[in-house]
């Protein structure tokens, strides 16, 4: 895989927030929904935000990709992707959004147009990043990603429409599609959290294994802290729109400085009799 | 597929039944005597007995609905009384100019609503699209009728541009074709609006914008895409509340449809002629929402292919 | 919790301009707008409609044949006469008064037929939703205007017929959202409790689910009478009207078309009278509908 374009030198982070608040224009008032948060992402590297429904985690990693209704979100700060300003220049956002950075969204079900095939979408993406080429080019190397995501006999699944696949395929399929843009980043928002147990394992295991063999960085927004254990190479605990703790992965599940991390570690109980061998998700399937 | 088509047909076909009902019973039960209508005001009460008689309106409700149905299958919708012609040819006369100015404002709708629509969502509650929005308000509250008079006075007789009535050149099917589409599109151009507004905002649009496709490519073919099943169900659904307004229109224009026979119908009280209009019409109107529904396969892969997970 | 001692109160990045471009001002905006608009263009219709028999005019029948066609603004007549030198303001105002009366009766009797059917098709189900249903679906398919052209011609032209007809024309609007409403209302809890405490089904539907979504429901009454008053000038102006005396509005368009050259005011302005107020009853619909869309998405 030599799909990486070289960005800049190999220290500046891929993905480097400072400050970043979030403010959303209401009807009942501005709400805060993040309230200065400052954390980078480097190559190869995976940066977890954890912390429950509210907490302002999914916001971050839409407001990081400039996705907020325009006229819904404030945005202050910065946000640095691959060393340009996507905050202080809209276009900067449109430029790197499918080439530099991707997202995987929430809930795979209603994350494809319905009455487009997943061909088509795919095929679209593919484009975008290499206009040169031919229909039959873009098909096979559809295909060729769809098979690497392991959905089988990818290439008869070219003309499906959405409704025809489950949950757990659909999602592979959005990481196919996320990956056609070949970016340095992905933004991964709770990307298990709308599936079955036993899919989930599936999917992060794609992630990772994608991880290792290409390098990406990885941004993932989950409230599993069985999920963020076993991907993360550091953690941000968020609350309210902050972090009450950072640190590496380790540290943050073996040794909570905060109360709250305390309380979101009590909250899986199983967590404390974690055993290397066993199947990680099963604590995380509650 | 072929269940839903068999389902959608007998769905048709039931309405078409219930319309005939209805038309037969509101006949036969209203007040007054339709022999006393067809006969001369003349007649004698032993004419009038005749032509109950030779009309059956004697017989009992029963076998007087046998006998309508029956007649229905071959055709025949009795006679006109001014006409004095089979009311079913009279009406299927006066039908093309109905459908050319239907079609022709169902053309003009489709053409200046979608645009139209999908611009108000795009730049939803911005304070032009509120004058828009307040122009579509205003288009869906002028009566149809005093349109077209409007339209009349200032294009025919002040600005005498284009022909007042009738329909001797093309450029006599402008203003009614006009009169009849400013209602329709405030009320397309308002229904695209609030589909796309929601199409916008679902959440395949944003994972699509994330990947980088182009704020055209998002409105046309992923918002507008979606906002298409709904859309046809509208246009269609929409054919048969444009007939009523074609009905006005035609009678403002002196357009030689079907319209203006009814209102002709009903000043003569030419009961059967007004009941061969309603049903023949009704018919059409039953026909196109047919059609608009078997086109839904063809737009939404979820009802061609079945919900099958 | 122990952060608070650093916390420093970050300044607020939200400019007075962001404020104003926020998607949530301008909707408020949009509704503020069209309610303020609807009601000033209804109440200007309404309320001298509402007082035509208080305020100096000339009588509506009032005819003066060496005053005839005097347009408006002339001595004695703000709005000008008409063919039979009668004042056209008078006219419309009392037009309106019988137009208006047939409207909100209109819309009584189909809000009450539609609420008792949509309310027993979504709580009840089964056969009784398939028919209503598919009544409903027939309607919709139908074009209505000649079916009401030949039932008024059929029953003759009186204010009862017509209301009833415009009734008819109606009910599948209130039918549909009532039923959709009650299919949600029917799955709360405390509709599954009053059967437990064993009230029958059709008192529970009485007395618990239908207060509930009547107001919701009623929501659509502006619009509906919005409708009806088109309806009824359509139906006038085809000559299927309320029979002489009552001036409707429709039928004073259709008298003055003959006059459309010479007199332009015996057609423009009782449009305009009727526009205006439609105009503004479908503001202030839209308006309210927004409102109240915003409210529930503030409390989500």
């Amino acid at each position: 895989m030599t799909q990486r374009t070289t960005v800049g030198q190999d220290d500046q982070p891929l993905l480097d927030v400072t400050d970043l608040q979030i403010e959303l224009v209401t009807a009942g008032g501005v709400v805060r929904a993040v309230d200065g948060v400052s954390f980078t992402v480097r190559h190869g590297e995976t940066v977890t935000l954890i912390g429950e429904s509210g907490s302002g985690k999914s916001t971050t990693a839409m407001g990081v990709l400039r996705l907020l209704p325009e006229g819904l979100a404030v945005l202050s700060g910065s946000v640095r992707i691959a060393g340009r300003d996507v905050l202080a220049d809209p276009d900067a956002a449109r430029a790197v959004r499918g080439r530099t950075v991707s997202l995987i969204p929430q809930d795979p079900m209603t994350a494809l147009s319905p009455v487009h095939t997943v061909g088509r979408q795919l095929g679209d993406a593919i484009r975008l990043r290499h206009p040169e080429l031919t229909r039959a080019q873009v098909r096979d190397k559809g295909v060729e990603l769809l098979g690497r995501v392991r959905i089988t006999k990818p290439e008869t699944r070219w003309k499906a429409y959405p409704h025809q696949f489950s949950g757990g395929m659909l999602q592979r399929i959005l990481i196919a599609i996320a990956l056609a843009g070949e970016p340095d980043l992905l933004v991964a928002d709770e990307p298990t959290s709308a599936l079955d147990a036993t899919v989930q394992a599936g999917v992060l295991d794609l992630l990772m294994e994608l991880q290792e063999r290409t390098g990406i960085g990885m941004l993932m927004i989950t409230h599993d802290l069985g999920v963020a254990r076993l991907v993360s190479d550091r953690i941000h605990v968020m609350k309210d729109g902050r972090f009450v703790e950072s640190g590496p992965a380790e540290q943050i599940v073996a040794r909570p400085a905060a109360p709250y991390t305390r309380d979101l570690l009590a909250a899986v109980p199983r967590l404390g009799a974690w055993d290397e061998d066993e199947p990680l998700v099963e604590g995380a399937a509650s | 597929m072929p269940t839903y088509l068999a389902r959608r047909l007998g769905q048709s076909l039931l309405t078409v039944f219930l319309t005939l009902t209805t038309v037969f019973l509101l006949v036969r039960l209203a007040p007054g005597d339709p022999a006393a209508a067809y006969a001369p005001p003349s007649a004698s009460s032993a004419d009038l007995a005749r032509i109950r008689a030779e009309f059956g309106l004697d017989d009992p409700l029963f076998t007087q609905y046998g006998i309508f149905l029956r007649d229905l299958f071959t055709g025949n919708l009795g006679t006109s009384y001014s006409f004095h012609a089979p009311a079913f040819d009279v009406v299927m006369d006066r039908m093309p100019y109905t459908v050319t100015l239907a079609v022709a404002a169902l053309a003009v709708t489709t053409l200046v609503a979608v645009p139209l629509g999908v611009w108000m969502a795009r730049r939803a509650d911005t304070k032009r699209e509120l004058g828009a929005n307040v122009m579509t308000i205003a288009g869906q509250s002028m009566p149809d009728f005093w349109t077209g008079v409007m339209l009349l006075t200032v294009f025919a007789v002040l600005f005498p541009v284009l022909p007042a009535s009738g329909f001797t050149t093309w450029s006599g099917l402008v203003l009614p074709t006009l009169t009849v589409a400013v209602l329709q599109l405030a009320l397309v151009s308002r229904l695209v609006r609030r589909e796309m507004v929601s199409a916008l905002t679902s959440p395949y649009v944003t994972v699509a914008r994330s990947r980088g496709v182009s704020e055209h490519a998002l409105t046309w073919r992923y918002a507008l895409g979606n906002s298409a099943v709904p859309l046809v169900t509208a246009l269609g659904t929409r054919f048969a509340a444009l007939l009523n307004g074609v009905v006005v229109v035609e009678v403002v224009f002196g357009w030689p449809g079907v319209g203006s026979l009814v209102v002709r119908a009903l000043e003569t009280r030419d009961y059967p002629l007004i009941q061969a209009t309603v049903l023949v019409t009704a018919t059409l109107a039953i026909l196109v929402q047919l059609l608009v529904d078997l086109a839904y396969p063809l737009l939404d892969p979820r009802v061609r292919l079945g919900k099958a997970a | 919790m122990s952060s608070t001692a650093i916390e420093t109160e970050r300044p607020s990045a939200v400019t007075p301009r962001d404020l104003a471009r926020a998607t949530a001002t301008r909707t408020r905006r949009s509704a503020q707008v069209k309610l303020w608009a609807g009601a000033v263009c209804t109440a200007l219709v309404v309320v001298p409609v509402a007082l035509a028999n208080v305020l100096p005019l000339p009588g509506a029948n009032a005819q003066d044949l060496s005053r005839r066609r005097l347009p408006p603004l002339s001595e004695g007549h703000l709005l000008g006469t008409d063919q039979l030198g009668r004042d056209l303001l008078s006219r419309i105002l009392h037009g309106g008064q019988v137009s208006l009366t047939v409207g909100v009766l209109a819309v009584l009797v189909s809000g009450l037929i539609g609420i008792a059917a949509g309310a027993a098709a979504g709580f009840f189900g089964g056969w009784i939703d398939a028919l209503v249903s598919r009544f409903l679906e027939a309607q919709l398919a139908l074009p209505l205007l000649m079916m009401l052209l030949l039932v008024v011609a059929l029953f003759g032209p009186s204010v009862t017929v017509i209301t009833c007809v415009i009734a008819v024309a109606q009910w599948p609007e209130v039918a549909r959202l009532t039923r959709s409403l009650v299919l949600v209302e029917r799955e709360k809890p405390y509709v599954a409790a009053a059967r437990v405490l064993g009230l029958r089904a059709w008192q529970v539907l009485l007395r618990h689910v239908i207060p509930n979504v009547v107001r919701p429901a009623s929501l659509v009454v502006l619009l509906l009478l919005a409708q009806a008053v088109l309806l009824e000038s359509a139906l006038s102006f085809l000559g299927a009207g309320p029979q002489r005396p009552f001036a409707t509005w429709g039928r004073i368009i259709s008298d003055g078309q003959a006059y459309i050259t010479t007199s332009w005011w015996l057609v423009t302005l009782p449009g305009l009278v009727i526009a205006l107020l439609v105009v503004g009853v479908n503001l202030l619909g839209d308006g309210l509908r927004d409102r109240t869309r915003r409210r529930k998405g503030a409390g989500a």
